[in-house]
């Protein structure tokens, strides 16, 4: 049975990784909308005409997505000592125990639990999917993702901070032949009359290229607004260039992939805000044969990173060492995490 | 005195000129000064993005011809 899957932790690489994981929380296959396919097969100028006439559009996922295998490139920043435990109760069943010892913030504990229903959807997705974890002072983040018919998928996801509600939201993907279209509504309060509406709409128009929007509206009593990006994606043989462009500031990325052992991804932030501009370059190596993974970046902030995660066959043993500096403000963080399971 | 009026308009005309290259050339270095202030200033926003937008090309270039090699070569046989 498929659901095996969520019982064991998640083997790398998952097959349908996406959203970003609550601290702790390991994210089962199926969390989130299916990966962008991003490589296209070579083929021949002719027969890709002759397949484009004959093959419609394909679906261009995920407006969240558009950027999403650039930032994996990146190592991820960790400080102090972490030290994570999954066990799989059952075929549906699954909790994790993370606890963290923080030398700048707060250690902490938490105490997740992920269930996998048996509605299958394709050979890695389950649905429902039910994640939710708690720490030691009682505040709670917890998501629901269903999939109501074949084309819509439905997410409800609540943050509470003890025993206070802070975020609260609900959203709906709608999966087109080629297009995807998604709207979620943030923290609406009907008594005060405030609440955040984003919607998004990516469409294919070449199996290479994808354009999209997105629109987000707030109120709140006495003040409204809305902003406004658009996005491009192009997607090569082995690259995916993409570009947010909106009142906020600018987002672009590349990512390219070298060969099975090697991605790059680069990065261009400028928000007119904050009137900040920011460069990154990252890379990734993966040594299957060491089962070794190595992540390094490189900023114009004079930020230099990097990641080392190894697992420690043939124990269910997953260890992870992170190190940064920031050459501008002299400042040198590290991590160190183990997960068990 | 018409001959000192003569050479006084011709000296009048020859500083005007020379007054003319020197306005020139002081533009010129103006115009280089204030791109050298613009280059160095760190804190202008318009600098600093298209100093990045420069390193962005840069990285997709090294991205895209300089990461093609193997990392793990098999001995020829």
């Amino acid at each position: 049975m498929g659901s095996v899957l969520a019982a064991s932790s998640p083997s790398p690489p998952p097959p349908a990784s996406s959203g970003a994981a609550s601290p702790g929380l390991t994210m089962p296959p199926g969390f989130g909308m299916p990966p962008v396919s991003p490589v296209i097969p070579p083929t021949g100028v002719h027969s890709g005409q002759q397949q484009d006439a004959e093959n419609p559009l394909p679906n261009p996922g995920a407006f969240d997505e558009c950027h999403r295998k650039c930032k994996e490139v990146f190592p991820m920043q960790m400080e102090g000592v972490r030290l994570v435990v999954n066990k799989g109760l059952s075929n549906h069943f699954q909790v994790n125990h993370t606890m963290l010892l923080s030398t700048m913030g707060d250690s902490s504990y938490r105490f997740g639990a992920t269930y996998v229903g048996s509605k299958q959807t394709s050979p890695a997705e389950f649905f429902p999917v039910m994640v939710g974890d708690m720490d030691s002072s009682g505040s709670l983040n917890a998501q629901i993702i269903h999939q109501i018919t074949n084309r819509i998928r439905s997410k409800v996801a609540f943050q509470t901070q003890q025993q206070k509600f802070v975020n609260w939201q609900m959203d709906a993907d709608f999966k087109g032949e080629d297009f995807t279209a998604t709207i979620t509504l943030g923290n609406p309060d009907v008594l005060i009359g405030s609440g955040i509406v984003v919607t998004h709409y990516l469409q294919s128009i070449t199996p290479a290229l994808a354009l999209g929007g997105e629109l987000v509206y707030h109120r709140r009593p006495g003040e409204e607004g809305a902003v406004m990006s658009l996005v491009g994606r192009y997607t090569g043989s082995n690259y995916i260039a993409t570009l947010t462009l909106g009142s906020a500031g600018a987002h672009a990325s590349y990512y390219h992939k070298a060969n099975d052992q090697l991605q790059v991804g680069v990065e261009l932030e400028a928000s007119t805000r904050m009137q900040d501009t920011s460069v990154s370059f990252g890379y990734q190596l993966d040594v299957p044969k060491a089962n070794l993974q190595f992540k390094g970046s490189l900023d114009s902030n004079w930020v230099v990173g990097a990641t080392l995660e190894k697992k420690l066959l043939p124990l269910p043993l997953s260890l992870v060492l992170c190190a940064f500096l920031n050459h501008r403000k002299s400042k040198f963080q590290c991590g160190f995490g183990v997960t068990i399971g | 005195m018409s001959i000192h009026a003569h050479s006084l308009s011709v000296y009048v005309a020859v500083n005007a000129g020379s007054n003319g290259k020197k306005g020139s050339s002081s533009g010129v270095m103006n115009w280089i000064s204030s791109a050298c202030r613009f280059a160095t200033d760190r804190n202008d926003f318009r600098r600093n993005l298209l100093v990045n937008l420069g390193l962005f090309a840069a990285g997709v270039w090294v991205a895209r011809n300089l990461s093609d090699f193997d990392l793990s070569p098999q001995p020829v046989t």
